[in-house]
This record gives C-alpha cells, sequence and structure tokens, in this order.
C-alpha cells in the first residue's frame, strides 16, 4: 500500500467512526469471546454456532479465545468491555455456574453479566476404567465406603469437580470432602487421562468429551445426569437411579453481554439465535456431538442460570467446598 | 486384514489431489503461521481449523498436521534469524541459530535446521507407523509418580545450558520456578502472587515470557549501544549447509529424534522441553562442547531433531488412547470429533481405512516439508540484509501484535515488556536465560506431578518410587548430578 | 565491573529476595485455606521450597565470588555513558506509554508511532525508509493479523481501520 492508500484508509475510516452515531447496532463486526481454549468443547460449540449466526447477524462475529483461571480471563475482559454490544461473552457452566458458586475470590458475580440467550445443554456423565472392576454406581458406592476412591477434574471449580462431588452426595456419601480424594488436573483431557491410566478411579463431565472413550470400550459410562438416555450410552439415566435432583446437573452454553446491555440489543440476539439454531447443519453437527439444543431466550436464560447457581452454591455450602482464599 | 490390504484401504481415501493439497497447502499455512513470532504452530492450527468442517475427514485432518509440521519448522526461521522464538517449541534452537546467524552464517544455520527437522520428521512418523501401540501402552503406564521423576530428571538439562557458571544458571533457573507459581493453586483453587488482578489468575502467558526474555533485550541492547552490530559480519548468510555437516551432525540428529520420540509420546510434555533435552545431550556427547553456544551447527541439529521428533509422535496418544499429548493434538482431536470419528483402539478396527490414510499422507509430508522449508529458507533470507536499525523497531511492533494475537490480551504485552527488562537485567548480569525457560516451563509439572501423587497416596511419600519406570529415572538423575558435581570439581583444579 | 562484583552483588541480591519471599511475600501474597491436611500439600509449601533454594543459591554465589578474578572483565559492557542511560530510559517510557496508549489509541496506530520513535532512539541512517516502514509494517501487519488470522486487533477510540 502507498501513502495514498493510507489516507483512502484513514478517511474510509474516519467515515465509519462518523456514522457510528446514527447507525443501527450492528453496524461493525462483533467481537465474540471465547473463555476457554482452541478445541474445547465450548470453542467447537461457539465455532459451529458462529457460520449461521453470522449469517443472522449480518456482520461478521470476530472469534477471539482468552483463556486462563477457569474461564475467568475471558469472562473478566466482557465484565470491563463497554456494554455496546459489540463485545460477547460465550458463558459455560463452568465459568458461569460452577465458578461463582465455588469461588468466593471470583473478581465478577452473575450480575455482572446479561444473558441473551442458552443454546445448547450436554448432559453429563460419569465414567471409569474397565480395570478398576466397576460396572455399576452401586459397586462404586460400596468402594466408597471401602476407602481409596479418588476423582479426577479439570480443575479447581471447573464442571467435573463441581458434579463428581454432587453425585458423590446424592448417593449419600457422608462425607464427600473427605471420603473421595479429588485430584484434579490441567485441562479435560488430562482429567480423562487420568482415569484411563489409573491415577483416579472416576470421572464426570459432559457426555461429549466421554463419547469416544465410551465408544472404544476405554471407559465405562455408570450414570447419565439426564432423564432421557444417552446414545451410545449404555449406563441408566439419573431417575432410573432414583436420583431426579442430578437433572440439574447438565453442561450449557450460552452468550452474555456485560451487565447493562440496552434491551433492543437483548431482544436482538434473541431473534438471531432463534434464526441461527434453525440451521439444519448446526443442528445436525451438534446433535452428532451428543448436545441436545435448547434455544431459551433472554429472560429464560437469566432464570435458567440463576436455578442452577442457586442449587450449585447450596451443596457448596453444604459439603464446605467453598474457596475463601 | 492384511497390511497390504491396510495400505490399499489408506491409498483409496488418500489417494486424491484434494488431499495432497490440502497437506502442502497446510504446510506452506504452517511455516509462515510459525515463522511469525507469536502467532505460533497452536494458533496456526486453531485458525485452519473452522476450514476443516466442510472437508473430507482425512483431507481437513492432512491439512491440520501439515500446519503442525510446518509451524514447528517455521518457528527455528525467527529463532535463528532475529532471536525471537517463532513457537516455544524452537526456544533450544536460539541458543546456537542465532549466533551463527551473527557470524554471518544465516543460511547455513537454516538449512541444518531444515535438514535436522525433516529426518526427525521421517524417524517420528516411522516410530508412529510401527510401534504406535507399544508405545502407547507404554505411555499409559506415566502417572503422576512416573511424571514427577521425569520431570525431575529434566531439569539436570539446566546444567548443560547454563554456560560458564552452574550458581548463575542456577539462579535463573530458580527465577523461572518462581514466576511459573503465579495464578492460581492446583488443588486449593487459591491465588498466589495474583495480587488481586484477574489478569494474573491465569498465571503469566508463556509466549509473552519466551518472546520478552530473548527478543526484547535485543531491542533494549540496542537502545544502550545503536552502533554495537556495526563492522560484525552479520549481513547475509549465503553460506549453505553442507552434507559433510549433517553427516557430522548425524548421531545428533538421530538421537534428538528418538528423544523427541519417546516424550512426545507420552501426553503432557510437548516438543519445547523436548528440544532442550536432546540439546543438553547432543553438548555433552560432542567434541566440541565448547563451541556450543557460540554458534556450533551441530546444536541447530539437535535441538530441531528434537522439537520435530515430537510432531509425528503425539499422534501416538492421540490415535492410539483418544488422548491428546499438548495444546495442538488437543485441537486436531477437535478435527476428529466434529467429523464424527472417535480415535482411540477401535478406530485402528472401524476406520483401518483412515489411519492407513494418514500414515501414507504423513510419510508424504516429510517431501514436502523439505521442498517448502527450501524455498521459505531462501524467501526469509532477506531478513538478515535489512539494516539492523529498521529490523529491530519492526521486531518490537511484530512482537507487539503476535503476543496480543496469542490469548487476546494486552496485559500479555505488558507481560512481555516487563520480562524484556528482566532478560536484559540477565544479560547484563552474564546470567543464561535458557535455564530461566526450561524451570518456566517444567516447574509447575513438577509442582503439580509431586502434589498429584500425594493425593494419590495420602501424603506417602514411597509412591514416588512405586515401579522400574521411577526407578530408572530416579536412577539416572543421580548419575547426572554425581557426574555435575565432578564436572564442578574438576574445573577449580585445572 | 569484575565478575567478582557481579557475583557478589548477584549473591547478596537472592539472599534479600529469599529473604523477602519467605517473610512479605508468601505470608502475603500466597493464600492458603485453613483446612489443608498436610504440609507438602499446601499452596505455600512449593514457594517457601523456592525460597529456601533461592537463599542456598544466594549463598553459593557469595562463597564462590571469592575465587573469582577482581580485574574488570574485557567483554563487559560498562555503564558509564550517560546518553546511553538516557537512551534506556527513553526506551522504558515508550513501552509504559505504549501500554497506555494500546487500548485508547488501538493497536495499528501506536505501532506506527512506535515504530517511528525506536527508530529515531537509535538514530538510524535511513530515516526516510524508518518513517516510510513505520506506517506500512503496522498496516500490514493489521491486514494479515486482522483479515487472514481474524484476530480481533484492538481499534481504540478514534480512528477505525476498515
Amino acid at each position: 500500500m502507498t501513502l495514498k492508500g493510507t489516507s483512502v484508509a484513514f478517511a474510509i475510516g474516519a467515515v465509519l467512526t462518523a456514522s457510528a452515531a446514527v447507525a443501527e447496532y450492528p453496524e461493525r463486526p462483533i467481537n465474540m469471546i471465547i473463555p476457554y481454549g482452541a478445541g474445547g468443547a465450548t470453542d467447537i460449540s461457539a465455532r459451529t454456532i458462529a457460520e449461521p449466526l453470522g449469517n443472522a447477524v449480518g456482520k461478521p462475529l470476530v472469534m477471539a479465545n482468552v483463556t486462563g483461571a477457569g474461564g475467568a480471563t475471558g469472562s473478566v475482559a466482557v465484565q470491563n468491555a463497554k456494554p455496546d454490544g459489540y463485545t460477547m461473552l460465550f458463558a459455560r457452566v463452568g465459568s458461569h455456574s460452577v465458578n461463582p458458586a465455588m469461588k468466593a475470590t471470583l473478581p465478577y458475580t452473575l450480575d455482572d453479566f446479561r444473558f441473551v440467550t442458552v443454546y445448547e445443554i450436554n448432559p453429563a456423565a460419569c465414567a471409569v476404567s474397565p480395570s478398576s472392576g466397576i460396572t455399576t454406581m452401586d459397586a462404586l458406592i460400596a468402594k466408597v465406603n471401602e476407602g481409596g476412591v479418588s476423582y479426577s477434574s479439570s480443575g479447581v471449580g471447573s464442571f467435573p469437580h463441581l458434579a463428581s462431588a454432587m453425585v458423590m452426595s446424592e448417593f449419600g456419601v457422608a462425607d464427600v470432602m473427605n471420603d473421595v480424594t479429588h485430584i484434579p488436573q490441567k485441562g479435560g483431557g488430562a482429567a480423562i487421562t487420568a482415569v484411563l491410566n489409573g491415577t483416579a478411579t472416576f470421572v464426570c463431565t459432559n457426555s461429549s468429551s466421554l463419547a469416544s472413550f465410551v465408544a472404544n470400550k476405554q471407559l465405562i459410562p455408570l450414570l447419565v445426569t439426564t432423564s432421557e438416555p444417552v446414545v451410545g450410552f449404555d449406563a441408566p439415566t439419573a431417575n432410573d437411579l432414583g436420583k431426579d435432583s442430578l437433572n440439574q446437573l447438565v453442561g450449557w452454553t450460552g452468550i452474555a453481554g456485560p451487565d447493562g446491555l440496552p434491551d433492543d440489543v437483548a431482544e436482538k440476539w434473541g431473534a438471531w439465535m432463534a434464526e441461527a439454531t434453525q440451521d439444519p447443519q448446526f443442528t445436525e453437527s451438534m446433535t452428532a456431538r451428543g448436545s441436545v439444543i435448547r434455544l431459551m431466550d433472554p429472560v429464560e436464560a437469566n432464570e435458567f442460570i440463576q436455578g442452577q447457581y442457586n442449587v450449585f452454591r447450596k451443596l457448596v455450602d453444604d459439603l464446605g467446598m467453598r474457596i475463601e482464599g | 486384514m492384511s497390511l497390504a490390504d491396510s495400505l490399499m484401504a489408506g491409498l483409496s481415501v488418500v489417494a486424491s489431489f484434494e488431499a495432497f493439497f490440502a497437506l502442502f497447502a497446510g504446510i506452506c499455512i504452517g511455516v509462515v503461521g510459525g515463522a511469525i513470532p507469536g502467532l505460533s504452530a497452536t494458533m496456526a492450527v486453531a485458525l485452519t481449523l473452522p476450514f476443516t468442517f466442510t472437508l473430507q475427514p482425512i483431507t481437513g485432518i492432512l491439512l491440520l498436521l501439515g500446519v503442525y509440521k510446518g509451524g514447528i519448522f517455521g518457528g527455528s526461521i525467527p529463532a535463528i534469524l532475529i532471536k525471537t522464538p517463532g513457537t516455544p517449541a524452537s526456544s533450544a534452537t536460539i541458543l546456537d541459530g542465532h549466533p551463527m546467524a551473527e557470524k554471518g552464517e544465516a543460511g547455513r544455520a537454516l538449512g541444518m535446521a531444515l535438514w535436522a527437522s525433516c529426518t526427525a520428521d521421517v524417524v517420528s512418523n516411522l516410530a508412529l507407523i510401527l510401534f504406535a501401540g507399544w508405545l502407547a501402552s507404554f505411555a499409559l503406564s506415566f502417572g503422576p509418580p512416573e511424571f514427577f521423576a521425569l520431570i525431575l530428571f529434566s531439569l539436570t538439562i539446566i546444567a548443560g545450558v547454563s554456560g560458564e557458571s552452574l550458581l548463575r544458571g542456577a539462579l535463573s533457573a530458580i527465577l523461572g520456578l518462581l514466576l511459573a507459581t503465579i495464578g492460581l493453586d492446583l488443588v486449593y483453587g487459591t491465588n498466589r502472587f495474583t495480587f488481586g488482578d484477574p489478569n494474573m489468575m491465569g498465571g503469566l502467558n508463556f509466549i509473552a515470557v519466551l518472546i520478552g526474555l530473548f527478543a526484547i533485550p535485543e531491542i533494549i541492547a540496542m537502545a544502550w549501544n545503536p552502533t554495537a552490530h556495526l563492522g560484525k559480519a552479520r549481513s547475509l548468510g549465503h553460506t549453505k549447509v553442507s552434507f559433510a555437516d549433517y553427516r557430522r551432525s548425524f548421531r545428533s540428529i538421530i538421537r534428538g529424534s528418538l528423544i523427541g520420540v519417546f516424550l512426545g509420546s507420552i501426553p503432557g510434555i510437548g516438543a519445547a522441553p523436548s528440544a532442550f533435552l536432546s540439546y543438553s545431550e547432543a553438548r555433552r556427547k560432542s567434541p566440541n562442547r565448547e563451541n556450543f553456544g557460540k554458534g556450533e551447527i551441530e546444536g541447530v541439529a539437535a535441538s530441531e531433531a528434537g522439537n520435530n521428533g515430537v510432531a509425528g509422535a503425539t499422534l501416538i496418544p492421540l490415535l492410539a488412547l483418544g488422548v491428546p499429548g499438548d495444546v495442538i493434538t488437543a485441537i486436531i482431536i477437535g478435527a476428529f470429533m466434529i467429523h464424527g470419528l472417535q480415535p482411540g483402539p477401535m478406530m485402528f478396527i472401524l476406520n483401518v481405512d483412515i489411519i492407513y490414510g494418514l500414515f501414507i499422507g504423513l510419510i508424504v509430508s516429510s517431501v514436502f516439508l523439505f521442498i517448502v522449508g527450501s524455498v521459505a529458507i531462501k524467501g526469509f533470507r532477506f531478513v538478515s540484509d535489512v539494516p539492523k536499525r529498521i529490523l529491530m523497531p519492526a521486531v518490537l511492533v511484530l512482537c507487539i501484535y503476535g503476543v496480543f494475537a496469542v490469548n487476546n490480551n494486552i496485559f500479555d504485552v505488558g507481560v512481555m515488556f516487563a520480562m524484556g527488562w528482566v532478560g536484559y537485567l540477565m544479560m547484563r548480569m552474564h546470567i543464561p536465560a535458557a535455564p530461566f525457560l526450561i524451570a518456566f516451563i517444567l516447574g509447575p509439572l513438577l509442582e503439580d506431578n509431586f502434589r498429584q501423587s500425594m493425593l494419590m497416596s495420602g501424603s506417602d511419600p514411597s509412591i514416588l518410587l512405586r515401579g522400574p519406570i521411577t526407578w530408572f529415572f530416579w536412577a539416572v538423575t543421580i548419575i547426572t548430578i554425581v557426574a555435575i558435581a565432578r564436572n564442578i570439581r574438576k574445573i577449580p583444579r585445572a | 565491573m569484575s565478575p567478582k562484583a557481579i557475583q557478589f552483588r548477584l549473591g547478596l541480591g537472592a539472599c534479600c529476595v529469599a529473604l523477602l519471599l519467605a517473610l512479605v511475600g508468601i505470608p502475603g501474597w500466597v493464600s492458603s485455606p485453613s483446612n489443608v491436611s498436610n504440609i507438602v500439600l499446601s499452596p505455600t509449601f512449593w514457594p517457601y521450597t523456592l525460597a529456601l533454594m533461592t537463599g542456598f543459591v544466594g549463598i553459593g554465589l557469595l562463597l564462590a565470588s571469592r575465587h573469582e578474578s577482581p580485574d574488570p572483565d574485557p567483554t563487559h559492557i560498562e555503564g558509564t555513558d550517560p546518553k546511553a542511560w538516557l537512551r534506556l530510559a527513553a526506551l522504558a517510557v515508550i513501552m509504559m506509554l505504549t501500554m497506555f496508549a494500546l487500548p485508547r489509541l488501538g493497536m495499528v496506530w501506536t505501532a506506527m508511532i512506535v515504530f517511528a520513535v525506536t527508530a529515531f532512539l537509535f538514530r538510524t541512517r535511513h530515516p526516510i525508509t524508518a518513517l516510510v516502514c513505520a506506517v506500512l509494517v503496522p498496516l500490514a501487519l493489521y491486514a494479515f493479523f486482522a483479515h487472514v488470522a481474524g484476530v480481533a486487533i484492538p481499534q481504540g477510540n478514534f480512528v477505525r481501520l476498515p
């Protein structure tokens, strides 16, 4: 580009800025922050919806992974952004239900965000390694009472951490914090590897990350937390085992903006999401990975997340799992 | 099914123009991406991922593998030319590659990097094809205690890259270990040295630290004395690598490749430690030991063999167990899942055509890498002709963009600047930077695996000696430390 | 500075850091929950180990400095030229201003200024080329990162690029 080219660029830039005041939202690309790393469940989900959503929005969506501290770094970036609808967050169960429930030191609360949608629900499942000799939940609980049972997770305050604790508590383990050992790992892949190589006894996480290991017979599923059975998982549902309250234990992905996001922006997102989730290719690839598409409008999404938070918060307080330091 | 049938099945899925074109394009993207500091091989793979959604499974995966392999080699280009590792794996290449460029031998260093990379790539691919099952079951016997022993041993390589004073090397390493403690505690999730800043909770970004430690001090040194470089024979590296160079370094290359295969097949370690381990082994065995760190071509060969040896081998846990070995393979596994493929033992039965198609593609990729790499070297060599006082501001701007792009976070740019001053101070005080970096990578692994072992055993330390693998690493660690101690005693006597 | 002096100062510095960590840094900035079952599992265990090791290395450096040569090292860069210190300070200021300007001015414009200012700080012999590069390099990088790699390069509050 020559100097002349630059001045043209200047001019275009100036025009764009000048028109900003009158134009209707959105008049430029929207930054979508993914608070987890590339290739993870949130990332794949976000990038799958990016295309149909981008078509509905009519402006490009710029996807940016901001990782660190179990989703907190990316969430803080959106919390501190201008509430103009040009910086939005792919919120996830870990960053916006479990983390706020468990960590007193978290730099944000649920009130710092305005959720515009939840579009995906992931059933959770618990699994053990075949070499453990365990094939049912009852056998696992019997083993817990003998002692020496441990579970892995992708870190303190992650969804698998809370999920395992909740399952143990529902199945009547008296002192979850001391009867079962939590062996945190760095990342979801490492958490499953820990069960494969015998470091930990079991893991509870969303079914899509376990699916390939179950299909390859490297792991045995013990339980799925939904009321409906999950395809590919030859395991009883929580309702089959009489633990209906575990139905709350599901993963989800949604979209949030900073608190103070204008109503008309939130409404627009609701309409865009309704359009984007109709896309057949999106539906197909999401269900192929074991997700359930369930679109919630802004009001419903806020209620759902707040409800899940309350359940988790109560559990965390009952078990004394809250991290204060 | 016999091997011939499997190969035919593989050929039938891979023998198309698109598949090979994707592989070739992937390598091109990878070399360019790897050569841009901050963009790095990981980012390049992540950026290519969405394009594979619409491709045939094998084509998409070959595209990503091409980016991966190209990226690991591409990282050595800026490491040699501007002392900025394009990708963390190439940080060991700086140690001898950049001094060679300063001597006007950039072309020779780059050529050796390419030859060593391609050789290691072939070895690594062969290991994958022939020993995947065996190495995978070996990798599964690595629990936290085994990891702890292995990493303890890997830390002894600090002695090999400490330069003139072991004590200053140790100081540098401890500084690295200390900075690596920043962030959230693994077991309790509490804050450590975060000073209340949410950006610190995730720990210091590795690439920001890496670039800050190597590239920025050069820029600061230039501010100190803008004319220091004048009169040095830096300009131009039209020197070429010779076959004699290659033959002389061949043993180091093969040793480095095997180290790469070994460390690559164990999930969770990655390419950078492998490159450093290979480098320090080459130095230990070489008759020119004194010349290491001052522009020894064998050092470049060993580091590049060490990191490229990992590239094929990380596919062993991926294909055989469905477990990602590092960040890059974690992204590649995402591509498998998107196409409904479930890596693991069953894939060798259900999708033989894809597995063998990948093997064929991988073998071809080494040849493609050689071709693309040769062109890239010719293209990038002009960098050593740019006047240094124009080049340095350009490097600074490039680093700002690159470090931002890693995690889309301006805070990381600040980390890079701050580490730049730390690095400059260390340079002035004759403290080597390489031990810092090794410790920064390995420190968290050491601590985490120690604590995981303690959690497993209920704080019984005997778990650290639970099996033959741990015994082996403890033994070699002790032998190495004894050897280092002897060397120290020899020096004052001489 | 002689190797002896460097070694001595490093040793002293390391000992101070070790003390600071053990007395102020770790108690103040590493939080440990009250229910830690075993001392080796505590979040403070590893930092304290490192502080101890820093202390040992510091003492080692102090002891070793006695055997080092007190003669000035010919390869060492001497800090006598006041202008050199001034340039260092200027670079530090540039870096701080960069951090301030990045979110406000946008990355491209900041990078242009940084390029031009540092090139002149280094007293380049090609001022025209430097200015041209100062405009072109950030723009080219922007085009690449924003439009090829799809990175959300910070745009700032004033002039947005397409």
